[in-house]
């Protein structure tokens, strides 16, 4: 059976040129960049290097890129990193966040506000600034959402943030998870205007292991775990060379991306289901969206079922995020769009990448409309 | 791996401090063929010559020129042999010229020091000199930039250590030096000049208040008739003549005297000039046989100056302003570095 993987949204493969760049690093030059002779030396070669490459995507200084070992770990730092040295912080984050933005928040002890979102997964910008306290001390919205792939309008949430600061002495600090949005949209954090930027290798056809998060300079982050002084003291722990050399190996191939070719695919898979499904509905603003990005809900059919389904046909997709799909409760993402819970429970993401073919996406097309019926009558609904 | 074959290349080790110059060498190095290797010292904590974004600069260069790259920790040296020999002389009134004292004790030692244990035939410097190596005696020559030459600082360098020293930048210009950074895309090409001296990071008046303290005290002329007051006599040396705060000016300075921690000044610019000065420390690269003529310089910016030569004595044919204790007196003969010492 011929196996499609429709969830690059959870993880892309490493893309072969990436592989080659970097095979070098697992058994050749495997040193450790705190090593002094020659091992060393070619490992912190890489580092320095790599480290030069996210500077460039990300239109920042060199100094200002760490790298740690996953996206997770970059936002709990974000997250814990600024609130460590405050007394009695806010923090204002959209209730769509990933988990591993909204956790951190909900154990830091910070008092949280929720700027909300729309039904079609856009945060309500203009919400902003009266949820703004004299305390607020950091607000985390993530550039595209990883579960109905909706485009957060961070410009302009800077420049109220921006707005905001210039009465201030201590500043809010603008925190971006931009995972998911980093292999289609600009990350030029200067444009962006954000004061930390979150990206991971193995979204981005790198390998899993590795992840950079942009500290603007100046910008006070304290250390959450402690050791020897790799990434200045803030990331301690040698430091993954393979995989952080395969994050800088995925950038400079990332222009393989083909946004174009992507949204059509897309919109075809839009297309396909709703002329064979017309009561399905799409979650989240088809305007303001990644172009890899379908979630679908079906009334009276269970997501899992869908995908499981899918599955015995060969074809994988999700429901929500991967992190999440293996809880029973339904997706805080879908729930924040006004979705019930048995809507919610109805849904399945699909996500595409760079390796999706037409010919995959028809089978895909060809396979769901007799899952979702047959699984509509057996569920009687 | 990085490390080349040994095979028939001579081996040399650069000196890099992440600036343009020392950035060239190596280029130049690799250009004829020497099997480079790029060595940080790392002589401070603070200041702005070895900050990591100095050392993360010479290890691009390194990087770029796919050549090995190491750092030596020379913070003990430093500290012992040149930031406390600085304060020290500070401490005595003098004016003292640490560059001087680094080249020697650390730099250039740790350098030739490591030529065993990186089994290595040279070490180079950016430093704008030339070695002439013609005749029987190598000497040393000012660099080819009258501009830039540097060879004022490295009069009490071990003449033995010469044969194994090599300078890639003496024949050259500072713009061509620059230009070779640009050429090889060597992220050192606008990178500002180091400043004077290196370990004082910021105000070199905070830096000496808040390491050796210093009452501030008179300023009388030298007949005796007060002034105002100073802030502390290391703030001033000999011949200085902005600063001093007073009005009815210009002064200069003309003596420090510690023991009652008094400034004297005068308004007549021939008090500060000397004919003769006295010198300790000396070194000689090439011998001569005193008295001999030579051209003496006594700060690095300045014009050379005709003088007959003693064993610890310089006479010179006319006056010259400001000699202060602690600075170099450094002998030239037309090109040539002759030797030099200390002020007394």
């Amino acid at each position: 059976m011929k196996k499609i993987y429709l969830d690059y949204a959870a993880t892309t493969p490493v893309d072969k040129e990436v592989s080659r760049k970097i095979e070098v690093f697992s058994e050749d030059k495997f040193g450790n960049p705190s090593s002094l002779h020659s091992f060393g030396q070619e490992a912190l070669f890489a580092m320095d290097h790599s480290r030069e490459v996210v500077a460039d995507f990300l239109n920042c200084k060199r100094k200002e890129v760490y790298f740690l070992s996953s996206a997770t770990e970059a936002n709990n730092l974000a997250v814990f990193g600024v609130l460590k040295k405050r007394n009695d912080p806010h923090v204002i984050a959209s209730p769509i966040e990933h988990k591993a933005v909204l956790e951190p928040i909900k154990r830091s002890g910070a008092s949280f506000d929720h700027l909300p979102v729309s039904s079609d997964g856009i945060v309500k910008k203009e919400k902003l600034k009266e949820l703004i306290r004299e305390n607020t001390v950091l607000v985390s919205i993530g550039y595209a959402n990883s579960e109905i792939g909706t485009l957060q309008p961070l410009k302009e949430i800077s420049e109220i943030i921006r707005e905001e600061n210039k009465k201030r002495k201590e500043k809010i600090i603008f925190h971006t998870d931009a995972v998911q949005a980093a292999n289609y949209l600009s990350c030029d954090v200067q444009s962006l205007g954000v004061d930390l930027l979150t990206i991971s290798g193995h979204k981005m056809y790198g390998p899993k292991g590795a992840a950079a998060l942009f500290i603007k300079e100046g910008v006070d982050v304290s250390p959450i775990i402690y050791g020897a002084s790799q990434e200045k003291g803030l990331r301690p722990g040698t430091e993954n060379v393979y995989a952080i050399a395969g994050l800088a190996a995925a950038i400079e191939v990332l222009d393989k991306n083909d946004n174009e070719r992507t949204e059509e695919l897309r919109d075809r898979i839009v297309r396909g289901v709703l002329s064979e499904l017309p009561d399905a509905k799409v979650n989240g603003s088809m305007k303001d969206r990644l172009p890899n990005n379908i979630n679908f809900t079906f009334k009276g059919a269970e997501g899992e079922s869908i995908m499981i389904a899918l599955d015995r046909e060969g074809v994988a997709v999700s429901t929500g995020s991967a992190c999440a799909s293996n809880s029973l409760s339904p997706s805080h993402v879908l729930l924040s769009l006004g979705l019930s819970h048995e809507e919610a429970h109805g849904s399945i993401r699909v996500s595409l990448g760079r390796f999706t073919t037409k010919e995959e996406v028809d089978f895909f097309i060809e396979k769901l409309p007799s899952i979702v019926n047959k699984l509509r009558m057996i569920s009687g609904k | 791996m990085i490390t080349e074959k040994r095979a028939n290349k001579k081996r040399v080790l650069v000196g890099l401090s992440g600036g343009v110059d020392s950035s060239a060498a190596s280029v130049i190095l690799k250009e004829k063929g020497y099997s480079v290797t790029g060595i940080f010292l790392e002589f401070w904590e603070e200041g702005a010559c070895c900050n990591s974004q100095a050392q993360e600069r010479a290890r691009d260069v390194c990087r770029r020129l796919n050549i090995p790259f190491y750092v030596l920790n020379v913070k003990r040296e430093f500290k012992e042999r040149v930031v406390n020999y600085f304060l020290e002389s500070y401490k005595k009134g003098e004016t003292p010229n640490p560059c001087v004292v680094c080249n020697k004790e650390v730099k250039f030692r740790t350098l030739v020091e490591k030529l065993i244990s990186f089994d290595s035939d040279y070490i180079a410097t950016g430093h704008y000199v030339r070695k002439d190596e013609s005749g029987d005696d190598v000497r040393l020559l000012k660099g080819a930039d009258k501009k830039k030459d540097q060879s004022y600082f490295l009069w009490n360098i071990k003449k033995e250590w010469l044969p194994s020293i090599l300078f890639p930048l003496g024949e050259l210009k500072k713009e061509e030096v620059r230009n070779i950074a640009r050429r090889h895309d060597l992220p050192v090409a606008n990178v500002r000049e180091s400043q004077e001296v290196c370990f004082v990071d910021g105000s070199m008046k905070r830096f000496l208040k808040n390491n050796l303290g210093g009452e501030s005290g008179d300023i009388f002329d030298k007949e005796g008739s007060f002034l105002g007051r100073h802030n502390g006599l290391f703030h001033y040396t000999i011949g200085q003549r902005k600063g001093l705060g007073l009005s009815g000016g210009p002064y200069y300075v003309l003596f420090k005297d510690l023991k009652n921690n008094q400034l004297v000044v005068t308004k007549d610019e021939k008090d500060i000039c000397k004919k003769e000065l006295f010198f300790k420390d000396g070194n000689f690269i090439r011998r001569e046989r005193f008295p001999f003529e030579a051209e003496v310089k006594i700060r690095y910016n300045t014009q050379a100056s005709k003088a007959i030569v003693e064993e610890e004595k310089v006479t010179f044919l006319k006056p010259q302003r400001a000699v202060a204790t602690g600075q170099s007196a450094v002998f030239y003969k037309g090109e040539e570095l002759i030797g030099g010492g200390v002020i007394k």
